[in-house]
């Protein structure tokens, strides 16, 4: 045929209409893919980059020992930004005050991600600063203040040198992690460091090199570096676990969701193809009369297909864009963080999803054309022959292969997705077909709208058994989607709930906890708990010194010994966040000292269950058994303690206790209050870390909102094709009922009574899916507890009915309205 | 002598149906001259559809052989039968068979197109103008009455000058009276264009204006 006759026709086709659903179902495709993968994209690289302050950088190198010059050289070599930090605890003085204080030097460089936000009055809010300490200054924590009794511009003495206290340290983005073993903060500039002379070899140290810069130049130095186990390379990951894996949740959601609405649009693109082409039969057979050859046919139609295919990736691609757009800009003042502009990838992604849509969904319709025979046109009921069929399922199939893996780079998440699908298919296409023949023996005493629509399901019985099967597929993944989004929502809000505590008191005396207790009462939330804290140290482990077992484990540790005082407390019963995987807990009553451990604590000094430990507490010894091993959550908003002794063990020591609260930001001079009270204990606030959390997980659950969004549409769409697809039957049989004397009003209840039913069968064959994917998701993909969902038992059927047959009594109003005569003379 | 336009030797058609093979066809030999009108007539079902599709080569035997202007079109592919069919073979039928999205000239220009050549524009009006079409050139099908859309198809199966015209009862949706003004049409552009018609009707005055009278009952030619 030529070209201009093709584009003749397919002007046409898409001005009457015919043409117009799958060139929505392929931009719609398109633009899903495009705009799911826009946002995902960028809101990715501002995830990471948010994440990477929780490092102060992209990644860390930290070390007991000072960090070569070469790794600094190297890191410079490939273009990656540097700085370097020393973390160390120190005594400083201020008149005749001294306080423990964990001391941070930083170089000019410091933070290469996030920023340090300073103040000028302790407990209040401060503002980001692009700058570090100047040579011989000091930034403090707010709690310093009151507790050594200085203001700004005291001179304070660490080590050797003195230093002049400058400004208030508000935060800083690295603070995260175990911040119970820290004291309070100290920040000076590293050049100040050898003047105070406290770093000596064995002192406890922590050097860090800050990195920064593109991802393959950061892997690529990992890789050359090849590093001494005496240095630890750090990333997100590693540092921060908690928000990892809620990352990595996000992102396999944000894929299965993108994953299923190119799934879903590729269905309805398949669907119009195939009405369309449908539709084109005769077309076809009068332009097989008047001499067109089967080549012709093809290439005829093909070309046509790449036009509406062309036409559809560009609208796309343009709708996609725009939808970003849209959506970046509803969420502006949501998403603080400054999304970096977009790649190429996103409409590379969309552009080869609309070409492969149209390539394995919509071809093969239109492949079958060429061979359908002449002979059509002076016999009607010459139709497809079934083998086709199976070459587009096939084609389908491959498509929607070809398409996941790429899309996903996942293939077991693929693997499982399709053969959930394959087999939900299978095992409910039997389903629905028992559900149509059931539909018999009830309809036999039904009013007559009700006998209509059922003879009506029955008489087409395998293609309603299709059609609710791709209506309870598209309502399934739709479950999917909603029930794993909520699972997900839910677990993250969990981990950190609202007016979680957000400030921990320490070192309380036992005759000022109740003061302490009924100021925190007035002003703030309490937390439920009062944690005593004694301090101790091991001095030995199985009648063998401490010293000498940790000798000969020969093991670098940067810094930290077996030997180190510790936080001790003895409780009843195991803090919630922790998991007992050796041992058991102690019972009520148990009389005999006991311990448990820590996991990493134990295996790093070689300590098993049954040893025996042997402790120093203020001069006093005491033995315990090592009774049960604990694995704790780090990260769990709660105190931890590597070391936690039975009841009776310690309650005749001093103790202090320890207790926390949340506190609003806006009330945040309480603690000055609460500090001048009483000045020795400490408070360490963590409000900043939790608002920083929360931060992110917000953002990740905005764009799992929109990937939810953006798969409905592609469900409607589903809906709305596989009516479209269904409509030419129906329309002649109704036409005929009409002619046969049946009122409009006959028609319209048989046409509701099919589709509430369709509907529901299509719920019932969904809510089955659903909960079996969901199942299977939950804990293989996403590791987290799978259960069922009643609720949506009853919802899905319902719901099923009652959307289908609005959409289906949209979809074919003008069916109800048409003359008969129309119908029957064909023309449409 | 004017020479064979279609030869028909010893044709079968045999379908296979659930209740095992139906025999359509059975045994057509047939030899049908440049130029002459001939209708196919006999009882519904007695395979004068079937037969008409095989002479014009839409349809494939089960045994025997067809020839088309010189062309052995029981032994080619749809491919080149398809070819045939562009050079040399028109159609009328019975459900008019326009193409909906096209107008009434594009329909008459679409043969002539698909073998990739142009027919002027004013040749396709012409042809409409002479089937008492001439302000209707712009309509769709869908605008047009039956007789109307029937005199398009006849102006689109003279437009590619065809050597030999099938009809398939041309008039079978028509009333008499159009039916009778359709026929004229045919029978005069036939006498004009010098085409062989071969014709299947129901309807016996069409037959009795037909050099030619082939009778089919049960997949024969009765003598
Ligand atoms: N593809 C087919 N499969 C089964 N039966 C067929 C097929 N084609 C034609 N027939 C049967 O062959 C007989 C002749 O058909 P046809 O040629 O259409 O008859 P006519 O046009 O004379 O009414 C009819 O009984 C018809 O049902
Ligand atoms: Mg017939």
């Amino acid at each position: 045929m030529s070209l201009s006759l093709i584009l003749r026709l397919a002007w046409r086709d898409i001005r009457s209409g015919e043409m117009g659903l799958m060139l929505v179902a392929l931009l719609v495709a398109v633009g899903t893919v495009t705009s799911i993968s826009l946002f995902v994209d960028r809101l990715q690289t501002a995830l990471v980059q948010e994440s990477s302050n929780f490092l102060a950088a992209d990644r860390q190198i930290s070390s007991g020992e000072k960090i070569p010059q070469a790794f600094t050289l190297a890191a410079q070599k490939r273009g990656l930004e540097v700085a370097q930090t020393l973390v160390f605890p120190s005594m400083v003085f201020a008149g005749d005050t001294n306080q423990l204080v964990s001391v941070k030097a930083v170089d000019q460089g410091y933070p290469l991600r996030g920023n340090l936000i300073v103040g000028d009055v302790p407990f209040a809010r401060g503002a980001p600063t692009d700058k570090v300490p100047e040579p011989g200054t000091v930034w403090l924590d707010s709690r310093l203040f009151p507790a050594m009794n200085v203001k700004s511009g005291d001179l304070i003495e660490v080590g050797l040198a003195e230093l002049k206290v400058a400004r208030v340290l508000v935060a800083e983005p690295d603070r995260g992690g175990s911040f119970f073993d820290l004291g309070p903060r100290l920040l000076m500039n590293l050049v100040d460091v050898p003047a105070t002379e406290v770093v000596q070899p064995g002192s406890r140290l922590s050097y860090r090199l800050l990195l920064a810069g593109a991802e393959d130049n950061l892997e690529g130095l990992k890789e050359q570096l090849d590093l001494a186990p005496n240095y630890n390379w750090v990333s997100i990951r590693e540092s921060s676990p908690r928000i990892g894996r809620a990352l990595d949740r996000a992102e396999s959601f944000l894929l299965l969701g993108g994953l299923l609405g190119v799934l879903l649009a590729g269905v309805a693109v398949g669907l119009s193809a195939h009405r369309y082409a449908q539709r084109h039969f005769d077309h076809v057979g009068v332009l097989k009369t008047l001499g067109a050859t089967p080549k012709q046919i093809l290439y005829g139609f093909l070309s046509l297909l790449l036009l509406v295919g062309s036409v559809a990736i560009v609208l796309g691609l343009g709708a996609g864009a725009l939808l970003h757009v849209i959506i970046i800009e509803l969420l502006g003042n949501l998403i603080s963080v400054e999304l970096p502009s977009p790649t190429a990838r996103p409409f590379l992604l969309g552009a080869t999803t609309g070409l492969i849509c149209a390539i394995a969904f919509a071809m093969p319709a239109f492949i079958h054309l060429k061979d359908i025979s002449p002979m059509r046109v002076i016999r009607r009921d010459l139709g497809q022959s079934p083998a086709s069929r199976w070459i587009s399922y096939g084609a389908g199939i491959a498509g929607s292969l070809v398409l996941l893996v790429w899309y996903t780079n996942d293939l077991f998440l693929t693997f499982w997705t399709l053969a959930g699908i394959a087999g939900v298919s299978l095992v409910f296409g039997v389903l629905a077909n028992l559900l149509l023949r059931s539909g018999r023996v009830v309809g036999m005493q039904a009013k007559s709208g009700w006998r209509l629509a059922l003879a009506g399901l029955q008489r087409r019985r395998s293609e309603n058994t299709a059609q609710i099967l791709i209506f309870g597929l598209a309502i399934m993944l739709l479950l999917v989607l909603v029930l794993i989004r909520t699972a997900l929502i839910t677990e993250w809000r969990s981990q950190i709930p609202e007016n979680a505590a957000n400030h921990f008191v320490m070192n309380i005396a036992a005759d000022e906890v109740d003061g302490v207790r009924q100021l925190v009462e007035k002003r703030a939330t309490q937390g439920d708990f009062l944690y005593p804290m004694i301090r101790g140290r091991v001095i030995g482990v199985n009648d063998i010194s401490a010293k000498l077992w940790q000798d000969g484990l020969q093991r670098e540790r940067g810094g930290s010994r077996l030997t180190s005082e510790r936080n001790l407390t003895w409780i009843v019963d195991p803090p919630e966040s922790n998991a007992i995987v050796e041992g058991q807990w102690w019972a009520e009553g148990t009389v005999a000292p006991q311990v448990s451990l820590e996991a990493d604590y134990a295996k790093s000094w070689g300590i098993s269950l049954g040893d025996d430990l042997q402790f120093d507490i203020g001069g006093q010894q005491i033995m315990a058994k090592v009774t049960s091993i604990r694995t704790l959550e780090w990260e769990s908003m709660s105190p931890n303690f590597f070391i936690i002794f039975s009841p009776g063990a310690l309650k005749d020591f001093p103790a202090t206790y320890m207790t926390s609260f949340f506190l609003q930001r806006s009330d945040k001079r309480f603690l000055n209050e609460l500090l001048t009270a009483y000045p020795t204990i400490t408070v360490i606030e963590i409000d900043a870390l939790i608002a920083q959390i929360q931060e992110i997980v917000a953002q990740v659950s905005q764009a799992v909102e929109l990937v939810l969004g953006l798969v409905l549409i592609s469900g409607c769409l589903v809906l709305v094709a596989s009516i479209q697809a269904s409509k030419d039957s129906r329309m002649s049989e109704h036409a005929l009922i009409r002619a046969l004397g049946g009122s409009r009003k006959l028609i319209g209840s048989s046409l509701a009574a099919e589709f509430l039913l369709l509907g529901a069968f299509a719920g019932i064959v969904a809510v089955f899916g659903a909960e079996l994917t969901v199942g299977i998701l939950q804990s293989q993909v996403f590791n987290l507890s799978a259960s069922l969902h009643p609720w949506i038992w009853l919802l899905g059927p319902v719901a099923g009915a009652l959307i289908i047959a609005t959409v289906g009594l949209l979809g074919s109003r003008s069916l109800v309205d048409t003359p008969p005569m129309m119908v029957l003379r064909g023309l449409n | 002598m004017s020479r064979t336009v279609v030869r028909v030797e010893a044709v079968e058609k045999v379908v296979p149906t659930a209740a095992g093979s139906l025999v359509i066809l059975d045994g057509i030999d047939l030899e049908i001259k440049q130029g002459e009108t001939v209708a196919i007539v006999g009882a519904s079902g007695s395979g004068k559809t079937t037969l008409l599709g095989i002479l014009a080569g839409l349809d494939e035997v089960s045994s025997g052989r067809v020839i088309l202007v010189d062309e052995e079109i029981s032994s080619l592919d749809e491919e080149a039968r398809a070819k045939v069919r562009g050079l040399h073979v028109g159609f009328v039928f019975q459900s008019f068979q326009l193409l909906g999205s096209l107008t009434a000239l594009e329909n008459v220009m679409l043969p002539v197109e698909l073998r990739g050549d142009t027919l002027a524009e004013s040749q396709a009006t012409e042809l409409l103008a002479k089937v008492g079409l001439a302000d209707r050139i712009d309509h769709y099908p869908r605008q047009l009455s039956g007789g109307e859309q029937q005199r398009v198809a006849i102006a689109r199966a003279f437009a590619s000058a065809p050597t030999v015209l099938f009809a398939d009862e041309p008039t079978g949706n028509l009333d008499t009276q159009t039916g009778d003004l359709i026929c004229d049409l045919l029978f005069d552009l036939n006498r004009e264009f010098g085409t062989t018609l071969i014709m299947v009707t129901h309807d016996g005055r069409l037959a009795e204006r037909c050099a030619r009278t082939i009778a089919i009952a049960a997949g024969q030619i009765q003598a």
